[in-house]
């Protein structure tokens, strides 16, 4: 009498989950908040202190961005004060070697009556960076650091600037001049072959050294570049600055680190509200935001040639998709019409079979050949070839 | 209605009773020592019949049977059966009662005459089966107890189809009208004149049976009995569904797995866990979480029961199956409002699963193969006396996730799971039953090509039940439940780790049930726990890994409750439970701990030394009582006020810094800083039943207060942290609401709406600490939705054609949201808004399936039946997580949906 039972289940399952933007009705609430950003050099060595505030979140680009002004100090246990330089825009220079055995309070009074003090800071000596390298894996290039934690130094913090040079889709030497109406070979000033890319990240990289023996962290895994992207393409420059932070320091870079990038997946944790080590002299409970660290900062710089990479297919580009150079010749009698508005370059020269100047040209847009739409043709002043 | 007609003689001849009885007219209620007016009052209320009888001949007549759709003339024979009355039906549906004649008095016994010339004697240990209504059991030794004229009779009553005990069976003898019904382990318990008696046992919904037997003395007699032939779906009534109105707890939800199989599935796995979520005041936070909140309960305040083991993770593949495998559980039952005093340990609600232990009938396989998943089961009896049940399930799931992939973050994702179950039940002799039940899960996934998390789940548990005398029984259980979690991380071979944590726990327990009287259930017990946590160890990974071993000393702790409570019926109207437990906790060594500042935060800062216990020193003892009140009194036959409170303690706690349980989230026990949460509850509620009881209505409000939950300060850090009590913030919670529930049990359309308006609120408390979060001042919790509609509707269409429709909304979660945004480090980040300042988009999902039967002759040999629906039928993309991430410098929202379009689903299922 007992029955069994079998399921056999058949699905047509179109399963999908769905990412979509989101634009929730928020309060315009005006929260201005006071946002303190720095790393100050106790070597001398100038640094900059950054005052904002914060904004809608639904601002535009080209918000008028409000900056607090005033005056900022740094004051020492013994009563020392170390004034900073004003540069407008809400920055603030440093130039003063301080001793790193003493504790120090910054202070700032903005102009519209507020004054903020940080809680006290133990300047840290960043240790030296032992190695910074490269290594070619199945994923494609991942750079990586190597250093050493000390007794004052455990917990580190590593961001990183990039900068490579590249080439557009269809490169060319040639350029449409439009004052003498004709095609001519670019000059260094013009050139749109080959052009310098800078990158900044907003990568927090944090690592406490004491996790690991003798608290050296070995090959620290930096960056990662996906294969065939177009950074290694021709060379490519990082500059990883490396700073030593307190506990809580670690603790508010993390929180900012988590804010940034951890939220969103299916076990994404709750966002935290972010503080920092500033509080309002005139309302203590008023927030906040931004954590200043003395001591010194360590940077290494890497270069990768194509060369080191090779072979390194490439990926294709999103800004080239779809370029081509046209089939038809555009011939020297059609120049002006054909490149005055911009919109197309000369890229391929046609030549006849005895002549020395290109008999004309094939044409390709501008996006694909011109690279200085998305760099710059003029090389960063720390570039080395 | 109730005229008195004076009928001094009234004489009934019996064939014309026959004659004339009405067959439409049918009757359904539980009538426990109910007037005979009362009944009369209403079935004529319930239907078109009319009473006429003298009031004096009945005011000793009370009514005690429980009916299902049952003829009326079924139900009067056995209301007048020795009763000295007598009936007519006359063909305008009135009923005369009048004083019985001899024809009258001497019909009963004349009608079981005519069965007994068939009986043939037998032995009570032979086979008891399906058709052995005409033999002639012999229970007992004539040489026992000679001098009694009475004997008692005992035994289980269990389903021919499932071998499950059957609930709420009536057992019953016509001729002196003793009747019972079964407990919800089947079974009953009749004492009886020594000698021949012909036994009858009715289950609800299904067909009568009977046995002969000749009582010489004290003796067991279990019977299997059919349940429904018509039901091709296994039927399981569990003991919270038969009476809206009369149960004595509130707060109690039972869902049968024949209910749960009729919602619509997703990925077309049965789901106990969804079904819960059909309940009123139980909703979670996000699709694929089966993690579930009750009455504005954290995840971790649920007790989840499978038998009597604890069970920690209740789902697979991170939330999308529930751990249950719907094959080896006969029941599912949530205790929400006045938790049972045998119960205790967590805050919120305890989720009792029962286990299946196979029928005695006769051995038998069942399995599955599914796109998904697939599955293996056996059950049967091994000799006279032992029956087993066991299942397993697996998952080849990986494609499903392949499809997800690209939206969700899962790329390089693969899931692997399975289950084991096995439970066997041993009857020892009439007196004693041994029960062993085992749980054993594993998952296995990664979201990336680096990273492996693992986790399992193992339940042991081995009971021994005991029936002293006719009154007492005891119930002792050892066992043990262990729930580990691992991550191997891969992503450098230098820095590759082993992380591992896991929870066990050692328990035994003794539960009594004495009845005293008729009046009153004694309950009581004692139940121990040992409790031993790694809180987290990190260990190199590989040869050439230099990460250093880290791990954090092991949480030991004993738990020892004592309980009693006491059932008491004060008069028909009036009854109450109460009752309390007393909790005594004792964290132990070896451990060192921290000592801080007294009266400051808990901060690194405020440390100020470290003290050591060695091994079984007692480092923190705490000890509580917690009170269970709950009483119900009825207002007339179809309404009834029910009032309950009761305090609860819990000493375990899950840390978790997202909103759904994740399968990283770990165990922490009450230690010297974190202490036991503590929460009561007060409930009230209104129960009514219309239209001839099938529609069911109630409604409850409660109010919860809840101390000692934990939150967490900002960039709190939870994994492998040795100073955890630095991190979490004391606080407090109150949670209030009121849920209404309408449901029709019968019938071709059955379903129920439940609204639910709840909140649920969280403060820091005013115990010193490093972050008070929104200043103190009381916020939303992460399960806090006030709004909560539940829908779910069955139409049968033909007997072979059934749908069914499943609508859910519920107010959004609430979600802090970035609110403003600053350059910070070379890009914008975001300044987020006071705790749960916000909230997501409002749920909406409507799932709508459909299920084909084959024909239903009884003898085929295979049934098939085809059910195919589509869950989120509107295509609705409902979100689980809106989230910001900035993109080329600029800060874009995102809402994250798990199932943005309609799932259309198939299956095909067949029983032989």
């Amino acid at each position: 009498m007992r029955k069994t039972s079998t399921y056999l289940y058949v699905f047509l399952l179109l399963l999908a989950s769905c990412r979509e933007p989101f634009n929730p009705e928020i309060e315009p609430t005006d929260l201005k908040v006071l946002v303190v950003e720095g790393y100050l050099d106790t070597e001398g060595i100038p640094s900059i202190l950054n005052l904002s505030y914060t904004r809608n979140i639904d601002a535009d680009d080209d918000f008028q961005l409000i900056y607090p002004e005033g005056t900022v100090f740094l004051e020492s246990e013994s009563g020392a004060q170390f004034p900073l330089t004003s540069l407008g825009n809400g920055s603030f220079e440093f130039s003063e070697d301080i001793p790193e055995d003493q504790i120090y309070r910054l202070k700032i009074f903005l102009n519209d009556g507020s004054s903020y003090s940080s809680e006290q800071i133990q300047p840290i000596i960043t240790p030296e960076i032992i190695d910074v390298g490269f290594e070619r894996n199945e994923n494609g290039v991942e750079v990586y650091l190597t250093t050493k934690g000390d007794q004052n130094a455990d917990d580190f913090l590593w961001t990183f600037e990039e900068a490579y040079a590249f080439r557009p889709k269809i490169p060319t030497a040639y350029r449409y001049d439009p004052d003498r109406k004709t095609v001519v070979l670019a000059t260094e000033e013009f050139r749109t072959d080959l052009c310098y890319r800078e990158v900044s990240s907003s990568d927090l990289i944090l690592e406490t050294s004491s996790r690991f023996e003798d608290q050296y962290v070995f090959r620290q895994s930096i960056l990662q570049i996906p294969r065939g992207d177009e950074r290694l393409t021709v060379r490519y420059t990082i500059e990883i600055s490396q700073k030593a932070l307190d506990k809580n320091a670690s603790e508010f870079w993390e929180v900012m680190r988590k804010n940034t990038d951890d939220l969103g997946s299916i076990f994404s944790p709750l966002p935290s509200n972010i503080g920092g080590n500033f509080v309002n002299d005139q309302d203590p409970s008023a927030p906040v935001v931004g954590y200043l660290s003395l001591g010194t900062v360590r940077q290494r710089r890497l270069w990768i040639d194509f060369r080191d990479v090779i072979p390194w297919g490439v990926a294709e580009v999103e800004d080239y998709f779809g370029c081509i150079a046209e089939g038809d010749t555009v011939e020297i009698p059609d120049y002006e019409s054909a490149f005055k508005t911009g919109s197309y370059t000369p890229a391929i020269p046609i030549y006849c079979d005895t002549c020395y100047e290109p008999i004309g040209f094939r044409k390709a847009e501008r996006r694909c050949t011109d690279c200085t739409l998305r760099g710059s043709n003029v090389k960063p002043d720390y570039w080395e070839d | 209605m109730k005229k008195l007609l004076l009928f001094t003689f009234f004489i009934c001849l019996i064939f014309d009773l026959f004659a004339q009885t009405n067959k439409g007219v049918r009757i359904s209620g539980t009538f426990i020592g109910t007037p005979f007016s009362t009944f009369a009052e209403r079935v004529e209320a319930e239907s078109s019949v009319r009473f006429f009888y003298k009031k004096e001949d009945v005011d000793n007549l009370q009514v005690n049977l429980q009916a299902s759709d049952t003829e009326l003339r079924l139900v009067l024979d056995q209301i007048f059966a020795n009763s000295g009355l007598t009936y007519t039906i006359d063909s305008s549906q009135r009923i005369w009662v009048s004083k019985g004649t001899k024809i009258v008095t001497d019909f009963p016994l004349d009608y079981f005459l005519v069965r007994e010339r068939q009986e043939l004697e037998v032995n009570a240990s032979d086979t008891l089966g399906a058709f052995d209504k005409n033999k002639r059991f012999v229970i007992g030794k004539a040489t026992d107890n000679p001098e009694s004229s009475t004997a008692t009779l005992r035994g289980v009553i269990s389903s021919i189809e499932s071998g499950s005990p059957m609930n709420g069976a009536i057992v019953l003898e016509k001729v002196n009208f003793t009747q019972v019904a079964t407990d919800k382990d089947g079974r009953y318990q009749l004492k009886l004149p020594k000698g021949r008696h012909t036994i009858w046992i009715q289950n609800i919904g299904g067909f009568q049976e009977q046995r002969q037997i000749e009582l010489r003395g004290d003796g067991v007699l279990n019977m299997s009995i059919a349940e429904n032939v018509l039901s091709l779906d296994e039927v399981v009534v569990s003991s919270g569904a038969l009476s809206n109105v009369n149960k004595l707890d509130m707060g109690v939800q039972s869902i049968t797995i024949a209910e749960v199989k009729r919602l619509p599935a997703v990925m077309g796995e049965v789901d106990v866990l969804r079904g819960v979520l059909t309940m009123p005041g139980v909703n979670t936070v996000g699709e694929a979480t089966t993690g579930f909140n009750v009455r504005g309960g954290a995840a971790d305040q649920n007790l989840i029961l499978y038998g009597n083991s604890t069970v920690f993770n209740p789902t697979h593949a991170f939330g999308f199956f529930s751990a249950f495998n719907a094959d080896v559980v006969s029941g599912v039952e949530l205790y929400k409002g006045s938790i049972p005093v045998n119960y205790g340990g967590r805050l919120s609600s305890v989720l009792q699963v029962d286990p299946k232990f196979g029928t005695k009938e006769k051995f038998s396989g069942s399995g599955g193969i599914g796109i998904l998943t697939s599955r293996l089961g056996f059950e049967g009896p091994i000799g006279k006396k032992t029956n087993f049940a066991i299942g397993g399930r697996t998952t080849y799931s990986d494609w499903a996730l392949k499809l997800l992939e690209d939206e969700a973050d899962l790329k390089g994702s693969n899931i692997a799971f399975y289950d084991i179950n096995a439970n066997i039940q041993h009857q020892i002799d009439d007196k004693n039953i041994l029960e062993f039940t085992s749980y054993f899960s594993k998952d296995d996934f990664q979201f990336d090509l680096d990273t492996t998390y693992s986790y399992q789940n193992l339940n042991l548990a081995l009971g021994w039940k005991h029936y002293f005398n006719d009154q007492l029984e005891g119930k002792f259980t050892v066992g043990k439940d262990s729930y580990e979690f691992g991550i191997i991380g891969q992503d450098n071979p230098l820095n590759s780790f082993n992380f591992g944590f896991d929870v066990n726990q050692l328990f035994v327990r003794a539960d009594f049930e004495y009845r005293k009287a008729e009046n009153h259930i004694f309950k009581f017990g004692a139940h121990g726990i040992q409790y031993d946590i790694n809180p987290g160890s990190n260990k190199p990974y590989g040869p050439e890994s230099i990460v250093i071993e880290q791990q954090l000393s092991e949480e030991k702790a004993n738990e020892i409750s004592i309980y009693f409570g006491d059932e008491f019926t004060i008069s028909e109207q009036f009854s109450v439970s109460y009752g309390g437990r007393y909790m005594l906790y004792q964290f132990l060594g070896p451990m060192t701990i921290n000592q801080y500042v007294e009266g400051a935060p808990i901060t690194e800062s405020n440390v100020i030394g470290e003290e050591t216990f060695g091994k079984g020193e007692t480092i923190q003892t705490y000890h509580g009582p917690e009170f269970r009140v709950s009483g119900r009194y009825t207002l007339g036959n179809r309404s009834s006020v029910k009032f309950g409170f009761n305090t609860m303690r819990q000493n375990i706690h899950l840390l978790s810094n997202s909103s759904s349980i994740s399968p990283t989230d770990s165990w922490k026990l009450s230690d010297s800083f974190i202490k036991p949460q503590i929460g009561g509850q007060g409930s009230v509620g209104y129960y009514q039943n219309f239209a001839r009881n099938t529609l069911e209505f109630s409604t409850e409000v409660y109010y919860r207060y809840m101390n000692n939950l934990l939150d967490y300060r900002s960039g709190a850090k939870i994994v492998l942290n040795e100073d955890i009590e630095q991190d979490v913030l004391n606080s407090k919670g109150k949670a209030y609401g009121v849920e209404l529930l309408l449901k029709k049990n019968t019938g071709l359309l059955k379903g129920s709406i439940s609204y639910t308006y709840s909140r649920s609120l969280m403060k820091t408390s005013d115990e010193p600490s490093v972050e008070k979060i929104n200043k103190g001042e009381y916020y939303s919790s992460n399960f806090d939705q006030p709004h909560h509609l539940v829908f779910v509707a069955n139409y049968e269409l033909s007997r072979r054609i059934n749908t069914s429709l499943n609508l859910n909304y519920s107010t959004g979660r609430p979600i802090t949201l970035p609110i403003s945004k600053f350059d910070y480090a070379g890009s914008e980040r975001v300044y987020f808004s006071e705790r749960n300042a916000y909230r997501i988009p409002d749920y909406f999902r409507m799932d709508f399936s459909v299920n084909l039967e084959g024909n239903h002759k009884v003898n085929k040999p295979a049934h098939a039946s085809w059910s195919f629906g589509v869950y989120n039928l509107l295509g609705r993309s409902n979100p689980y997580s809106v989230y910001y991430v900035p993109e080329n410098g600029k800060l874009r929202g995102y809402q994250l949906s798990i199932f943005a379009k309609p799932i259309p689903f198939i299956t095909y299922n067949f029983k032989f």
